[in-house]
């Protein structure tokens, strides 16, 4: 694929109580944002394994999304506290093995935020589209 | 460290009728190995040493033990265990603590102020390995290298591990049984090797470790001699599902790498051992310290020090930082 055609492959881990929700207003909402997402519903980000991040970029995503709850809002009382504080190390880890900082974002979006989901989308496929296709560790040879 | 008194202690706790064994250094058979001794009596306390050369984490043998189902009839063995320890080796031990992996009663922790341990490898290669026995002792402001009976001493800078270059906590944090007075601490050296990784740009770094990474081989010996990798189900070694493929590539390497590393953020005690074992001489004391750094330095968090605490992974702060995110 040549680099002007180049669609970034976006994983989201959305949870079930806020983005997903979030997600589905702005899709009622009409409001117009990238394709380029596709969307992992899970219970709650406390759900969401880092390991997940860093299977979804071997994998052949470009970049990982994963959104949740307002601190304090959670809907099990402190699921986002404990993603807050995984995936932030996940980060920090990410970045030391030589992953770029832009392939992976972590967002707070409300069931309410329709609007702040399309923006939140925008900039993690822009970043996602400048760091170019991810080629670090992603398994080269899928035979199945 | 008055060895006469360590093996009198040793003896003594060995002897002990609640006592099972006791897990200590003795002299290995050539040249500066030192092998871990297992002593269920008296008589075996003689052969114990403490010298600059008992770099291994003797903790790990703790949750290493296999317990095998019981003949019927047959009552468990629950006497404890006693251990020797070095401060970075008690922390690992109070790290396990916090995480239940031993019980506080199981286990008599028999302290050892460590006034800093040798590089096996650079000693190796500035003094090579002898068939008969070497020695290597502290001194006031050094080591003594003894080998085929010549003593040679050496410059404390020259031959420290960087391990202890950077350790703050050499005398034990928990003990049971202190042995000898504890060893004044010493400012731990900036972290270059971290420094360094950090300092490049991300293509820079991801072609470092592309070289490092590639060169595993995946012997899973970082795990295994890990004190604090102690899963029975490893997620390495779970095939249903499976979270790195078994085959030895850059990608499966670097996955099981991240997941390793990971997995001791808030939990690493920087022994140093996965570095040690290392076939193919990974710096994986990198990815550990660095994670260890951030823990400390962001989330002003330090495992292994207060065996009440709680698991860093599993307990939050409402202010944790959250500067990444959007």
């Amino acid at each position: 694929m040549s680099a002007n055609n180049y669609e970034p492959n976006i994983v989201a881990f959305l949870c079930n109580w806020c983005s997903y929700a979030g997600a589905d207003l702005a899709g009622t909402s009409r409001v117009q944002y990238p394709s380029n997402v596709q969307v992992i519903r899970v219970m709650c980000t406390g759900r969401v394994n880092p390991l997940y991040v860093m299977n979804a970029l071997q994998q052949g995503a470009d970049g990982v999304l994963v959104s949740g709850c307002h601190p304090g809002d959670c809907h099990y009382m402190e699921g986002n506290y404990y993603a807050r504080r995984r995936l932030g190390m996940l980060k920090d880890l990410m970045e030391f093995i030589g992953v770029d900082p832009r392939r992976f974002h972590m967002s707070w979006v409300s069931a309410s935020e329709g609007h702040k989901w399309k923006e939140v989308v925008e900039k993690t496929v822009e970043d996602a589209r400048e760091a170019g296709p991810f080629e670090g560790f992603r398994r080269r040879r899928i035979d199945w | 460290m008055d060895l006469e008194k360590l093996r009198e202690t040793a003896a003594e706790v060995a002897a002990r009728e609640d006592v099972k064994y006791l897990i200590g250094w003795k002299k290995g058979t050539y040249g500066y190995r030192v092998a871990p001794g297992f002593i269920e009596d008296a008589d075996g306390a003689a052969e114990l040493i403490f010298s600059p050369l008992c770099t291994a984490n003797l903790a790990t043998y703790l949750t290493l033990v296999e317990k095998l189902p019981l003949p019927r009839g047959e009552e468990p063995d629950d006497r404890k265990t006693a251990l020797m320890v070095k401060g970075c080796d008690s922390r690992a031990v109070a790290q396990l603590l916090v995480e239940k992996g031993i019980d506080r009663e199981n286990v008599v922790v028999i302290g050892c102020p460590c006034p800093g341990m040798v590089d096996p490898e650079l000693l190796a290669e500035k003094y090579p390995e002898t068939e008969e026995p070497a020695e290597v002792k502290w001194t006031d402001d050094g080591f003594i290298v003894i080998r085929d009976g010549e003593e040679t001493s050496v410059s404390r800078d020259e031959l420290l591990a960087e391990k202890c270059r950077l350790c703050r906590y050499p005398n034990p944090v928990i003990s049971d049984i202190m042995l000898g007075e504890p060893v004044e601490t010493w400012e731990p050296a900036e972290d270059e090797g971290v420094n360094e990784v950090e300092n490049k740009d991300v293509d820079e770094r991801e072609a470092y470790w592309e070289e490092q990474f590639s060169n595993c081989v995946r012997c899973y010996s970082c795990r295994n001699v890990c004190p604090l990798c102690y899963c029975q189900d490893c997620i390495l070694d779970r095939l249903n599902p499976t979270w790195v493929n078994r085959s030895v590539n850059f990608s499966e390497n670097t996955a099981f790498n991240i997941a390793r590393a990971f997995h001791l953020a808030g939990r690493c005690i920087e022994c140093g051992e996965c570095e040690r074992v290392c076939p193919a001489n990974i710096p994986l004391g990198k990815l550990n310290r660095k994670l260890a750094r951030e823990v400390r330095d962001k989330y002003g968090f330090e495992p292994g020090l207060d065996p009440e605490a709680e698991p860093f992974q599993a307990s939050y702060k409402p202010d944790d930082p959250e500067d990444f995110i959007l």
